[in-house]
């Protein structure tokens, strides 16, 4: 009985040959190769061609693993081995059919080799993409550096021209230079701002304010705004809201003012309203909820998912133009404090945008006293020398022209190391603060820096730096800071702001 | 006059090496990939009129490795000549050309290696410009299983080196 069930589910897997030196099959089972003696077994498969030569090796096993064998009849994917003898006997040739491990095993191998490869096209994909960010972002940065020189200049100018004798229409055409360069200098913020959240080097700096004088001051700014544009402009402030509150203001201020000059871009008729109350106070965080309403031309739900991305406009018209740069900035701002910007609209009806955002509700907060932002003054009895380290023309024009309407200023200007080391050196002529441009034509501004802090006199080693750029990312002002910069001030700057840092830092 | 010369094409999984193998034999190519284990052998008789000779090639496909070291030594007896076959678009597959075509060379001393980066029909000329200091320097020769392109050429210059 034994038998008849061997001989019924055994399967013959193997099949034994025995070869001549030439590979001429002098004798063979029929198990998995039928019909095969007398020939030659490279006849057979090309793989035993390549056997040949070695049918004359002496008392040698030699296997071949997975080895796949098709003879136009049969495929089988086999192990093959090959024993030569040293004693003049005859090889051995040995073919185990294990065709149906190696396809279980193929799968597995399918599955993983599958899974390896598109990790690593995954990975590539993902290098691309950052080293693109990366590219993008830097030429950004610079591009917008680049931008400040010039705007720094008509800025200054703009201002100056002010200060003349003008007529009516002269005067018109300030107001005119002065509006445009300022928006024209908010664009290149926003583009750095930009640049600064999508490198991760925008962070928020989180200091007591007065919270309900920063809510007003924006409704009082875009009430106005509004009523010029013939709109109507609500405001509703819950009474419950906390008067200070630490958070980021100018980052506040910047998300509100963006979404209030969104709604009165795309509002022409109606209103817009400005509403912000307390959701809670709880464990020392107050939860404030703000809402702008308004009547303008709504948004197409298959767009709203584009309006919070960087450069997107869905309006192509040229009355709504614009970077593009407002919505995602506000985006970024807002998940920086682990928050969302909610938008609904109704096409040619209007919008609502919303978030709540957390401040820090404590009663013992305290807001710094700010100085006043009078005009600057300066001892009258004293004349400072200042040294002004910069290449570009207009900034140079600028600065002097600045300086000179007070009337307390001497002004040198050098653009390589070595002028400003000899001019600091001067004892007869002491420099009372540096206005050091970090990007030289040939040199970097904190490396001079750091030479002027190496200068064996005290008085002439510490003589104030101050680093005027546009690059203020979180490491540039690491690295100032390093060098023995004392303070900086971001191009493109006016007046004013040049005037209160040197009063600052001057001794 | 008749030779048969058995050639070893070797290179990570998913480079292509059976997709050449196959545009050689059989001028087909697909999209999908199929990983190969084991080994198949495929043939492809290749005349040198030059040299009134045709040359039986024996072509064996080996399973790609991401080791040379975990390549079956039995596998390598009696080999002829190397085709070690890379992805130009994978820097995985060439990441240590160098080392592996070192242990080649170490293990079949005098047997000829053509290095080949397979795949060009994916990249720009300028892309295999930019990384020549990965993989130029050590490549033979850029083909494209898919578009044909060099793939003849490959084996002829095989042949033509073997029966020299």
């Amino acid at each position: 009985m034994l038998e008849v069930y061997k001989k019924k589910y055994t399967k013959t897997v193997l099949q034994y040959s025995i070869l001549d030196l030439d590979g001429k099959v002098l004798e063979s089972d029929n198990a998995l190769f039928s019909n095969i003696e007398n020939k030659n077994i490279g006849d057979i498969h090309p793989f035993f061609e390549t056997l040949i030569p070695l049918l004359s090796h002496k008392e040698k096993e030699t296997i071949f693993s997975c080895i796949h064998l098709n003879d136009g009849e049969k495929s089988i994917t086999s192990d093959i081995i090959l024993q030569t003898f040293s004693d003049g006997k005859n090889p051995l040739l040995i073919i185990h059919d294990l065709t149906k491990h190696y396809n279980n095993y193929q799968t597995t191998a399918q599955v993983r080799n599958e899974s390896v490869i598109n990790s690593q096209i995954l990975e590539l994909k993902n290098t691309y993409l950052k080293e693109k960010e990366a590219f993008k972002n830097i030429f950004i940065a610079n591009f917008s550096h680049e931008l400040r020189d010039p705007l720094t200049g008509i800025l200054t100018f703009t201002d100056i021209l002010s200060k003349t004798t003008l007529n009516q229409q002269q005067k018109d055409y300030v107001k005119v230079l002065n509006s445009t360069s300022g928006f024209l200098k908010k664009m290149i913020d926003d583009i750095l701002d930009i640049s600064k959240i999508e490198s991760g080097n925008l962070e928020l700096s989180i200091e007591p304010f007065q919270f309900l004088e920063l809510l007003n001051e924006i409704k009082f700014n875009y009430k106005i705004k509004a009523e010029q544009k013939g709109l109507e402009f609500n405001y509703n402030f819950d009474k419950r809201l906390p008067k200070i509150v630490g958070g980021d203001a100018k980052r506040l201020r910047q998300v509100l003012t963006n979404l209030l000059d969104n709604a009165l871009k795309f509002t022409n008729t109606g209103s817009i309203d400005f509403n912000v109350s307390l959701n809670q106070i709880r464990a020392q965080k107050a939860s404030i909820h703000f809402e702008i309403v308004d009547t303008g031309i709504g948004i197409k739900e298959e767009n709203i998912k584009d309006i919070f991305t960087s450069f997107s406009q869905v309006s192509s018209k040229e009355t709504y133009k614009g970077t593009g740069l407002g919505l995602a900035i506000v985006k970024y701002l807002v998940e920086l404090t682990n928050s969302k910007v909610t938008v609904s609209s109704q096409h040619g009806k209007g919008s609502t945008f919303s978030t709540n955002i957390n401040f820090i509700a404590n009663t013992s907060l305290v807001v710094k006293e700010l100085e006043s932002k009078q005009t600057v003054e300066f001892d009258t009895s004293k004349k400072y020398n200042i040294l002004l380290v910069e290449n570009s023309e207009i900034t140079q024009l600028s600065v002097l022209k600045i300086l000179a309407s007070q009337g307390n200023f001497f002004l040198d200007i050098a653009t390589k190391p070595e002028e400003v080391l000899a001019r600091i050196s001067n004892y007869d002529n002491e420099v009372d603060l540096v206005l050091m441009d970090i990007n030289l034509k040939d040199y970097e501004g904190d490396e001079i820096s750091k030479q002027i802090r190496k200068l064996p006199e005290r008085h002439q080693r510490k003589v104030p730096i101050i680093a005027v750029t546009a690059k203020v990312f979180k490491k540039d002002l690491k690295r100032y800071k390093k060098a023995g910069i004392n303070d900086v001030l971001k191009k493109p700057f006016n007046e004013n702001q040049l005037l209160e840092i040197i009063a600052k830092n001057l001794k | 006059m008749k030779v048969s010369k058995k050639i070893v094409l070797l290179g990570h999984f998913g480079v292509g090496k059976s997709s050449l193998i196959r545009r050689f034999v059989e001028n087909t190519f697909s999209e999908n990939y199929k990983v190969t284990i084991g080994v198949h052998i495929l043939k492809k008789n290749v005349t040198i009129p030059e040299k009134n000779t045709d040359v039986s090639l024996v072509i064996w496909d080996l399973e790609g490795n991401d080791d040379i070291n975990n390549t079956r030594f039995s596998y390598l007896l009696g080999t002829n000549a190397f085709v070690y076959v890379y992805d130009v678009t994978r820097p995985a597959t060439y990441e240590n050309l160098e080392s592996e075509l070192n242990f080649l060379k170490d293990k079949q001393k005098n047997t000829p290696i053509t290095v080949v980066g397979n795949k060009e029909d994916l990249v720009t000329k300028a892309y295999i410009k930019q990384n020549s200091d990965n993989f130029g320097s050590l490549t033979d020769l850029y083909v494209s299983a898919k578009t044909g392109d060099k793939v003849d050429a490959l084996f002829s210059n095989l042949a033509e080196v073997l029966i020299k």
